[in-house]
């Protein structure tokens, strides 16, 4: 069995002062202090980044985070679009499960707000098809033909869709690590403009710069002297086509279905065991289509089920989501995404949330979706 | 990066999607384009299938917004596509107009 034993992040959202290295340095610094282990006591480090190649030619990584850690031991990049901190999570427990008796550190981070909105737009755009490339078609513009498709077909309205971000929203005024602090409205969401229609700049993740880190081991030793212990009872990761056109059902993500119900099974818990989620809500309809293709709700009733805001931590339900603000309000560093919303479940299982904490949390799950749905990673964990 | 090589390979694969006839599928209207394309913003684009069951991207043109609908009768025909790169090559690529 493999286990967390410490997390650490930076603050996500426009860090002028700081490069991608200073944060993957403050990150790394942060999670070695918390558990109280030196760089020397760490065996291998997998990286989760997308864009530093593309935007700021900022390749070989690996050696930039030798460097930082002053050791020469193996370290290995992942890069999966936005599942990038999830796939390096994922390599990382299969490392473990591999090697016994070792510490392995996961970091992810992006730095994105030193470029002007389109070039980090087109940057993003590498992890979609040529086609869609040809086209014009953004991210945020394949994930509208999809919310598109879905209002329409199970005859919701855009308002079905705002009451993510503001649970969200909500979720991230109690994180001072998020982006976001500031609660929002259904009404200030309907009023925002678009980026694609029919979802507008408070459907959206923002474009933000922050890195998170973790430690996962299985050295018995540490195993026994951690106060903060939390079991990776399963990683799973499932892949799909890149274009969304080459797909057979445009209102969900086949591969967070594939990777759910494998992870499920390895866990051999029931969906109603979860009572803490961190899901990939990169837009609002992205949520939606999370909860359905988890199995958490049925599907096209996601519409409904959001408006009853049952989800929010206030409000005490059976499952809450994205107590960390999310991508919506956390903020979206594409490469620290991943680790974050394991993150984010590590300090709820351990009783660290401070104002979102869920109480008696015992299992909580974190799904982190790469591109318009061609890479999905399902961990569950679990104290 | 979008070379002139680039651009002269796909030119093979456009040809055979031509002048095809299909239906929209999905569709949105991008506010917030990337780089290329921010001359061209706000711009529809559309998913079809085509009359061989091939399903193609494009951009929509000589469109009101009340045609923006699934189900709608499109055909696909050459205009340029994005800002000529670097090199001074114009991209064509394939866009839909309604039938």
């Amino acid at each position: 069995m493999n286990f967390i034993i410490g997390y650490h992040t930076t603050q996500f959202g426009e860090l002028w002062e700081k490069s991608l290295f200073d944060l993957v340095e403050e990150a790394i610094n942060g999670v070695l202090k918390q558990t109280s282990l030196s760089s020397r006591q760490i065996d291998a480090v997998f990286f989760g980044n997308m864009l530093a190649g593309v935007l700021e030619n900022n390749l070989h990584s690996p050696s930039k985070v030798s460097e930082i850690l002053k050791v020469n031991i193996p370290i290995f990049r992942a890069e999966a679009a936005c599942a990038s901190g999830g796939a390096a999570f994922n390599l990382a427990k299969t490392y473990l499960d591999s090697n016994s008796n070792k510490n392995v550190l996961v970091v992810g981070a992006e730095k994105m707000t030193d470029y002007s909105p389109e070039e980090t737009i087109t940057g993003l755009s590498a992890a979609s098809s040529g086609e869609e490339q040809e086209a014009g078609l953004t991210f945020p513009g394949l994930y509208a033909m999809m919310a598109n498709f879905y209002l329409e077909k199970y005859h919701f309205t855009e308002e079905n869709l705002a009451y993510v971000s503001v649970k969200n929203h909500y979720h991230g005024s109690l994180n001072d690590k998020a982006h976001f602090r500031k609660k929002i409205s259904v009404e200030d969401v309907l009023k925002s403009p678009y980026v694609a229609y029919p979802l507008k700049v408070l459907d959206s993740s923002p474009i933000s710069d922050g890195a998170s880190a973790l430690i996962l081991t299985n050295r018995h030793d540490l195993i026994k002297k951690q106060r903060n212990l939390v079991s990776v009872l399963a990683s799973e990761v499932a892949t799909d086509t890149i274009s969304l056109k080459e797909r057979k059902k445009f209102d969900e993500i086949l591969a967070t279905k594939i990777a759910g119900d494998a992870a499920f099974k390895k866990a051999k818990i029931n969906r109603r065991d979860i009572k803490v989620a961190e899901v990939h809500d990169c837009f609002s309809i992205a949520e939606i289509l999370a909860m359905e293709d988890l199995g958490f709700w049925e599907k096209g009733e996601g519409g409904n089920r959001i408006k009853e805001l049952l989800t929010m931590c206030e409000n005490g339900g059976n499952l809450i989501v994205n107590t960390s603000g999310g991508l919506k309000a956390a903020g979206h560093p594409v490469g620290a995404t991943g680790i974050k919303q394991i993150g984010e479940i590590f300090l709820q299982l351990t009783g660290q949330a401070e104002k979102r904490q869920v109480n008696n949390v015992r299992y909580g799950l974190a799904h982190n979706v790469g591109g318009s749905g061609g890479t999905a990673v399902v961990t569950i964990l679990s104290i | 990066m979008i070379s002139p090589i680039k651009i002269w390979r796909r030119q093979k694969e456009i040809r055979k999607i031509l002048g095809k006839k299909g239906k929209i599928l999905a569709w949105t209207k991008i506010y917030t384009p990337g780089t290329d394309f921010k001359k061209y913003a706000p711009y529809p684009v559309v998913l079809v299938e085509l009359e061989n069951n091939e399903k193609a991207y494009g951009q929509l043109v000589d469109y009101r917004d009340e045609d923006l609908k699934t189900g709608r009768e499109v055909v696909s025909i050459l205009r340029k596509v994005r800002e000529p790169s670097i090199d001074g090559v114009i991209t064509y690529g394939v866009k839909f107009k309604l039938l």
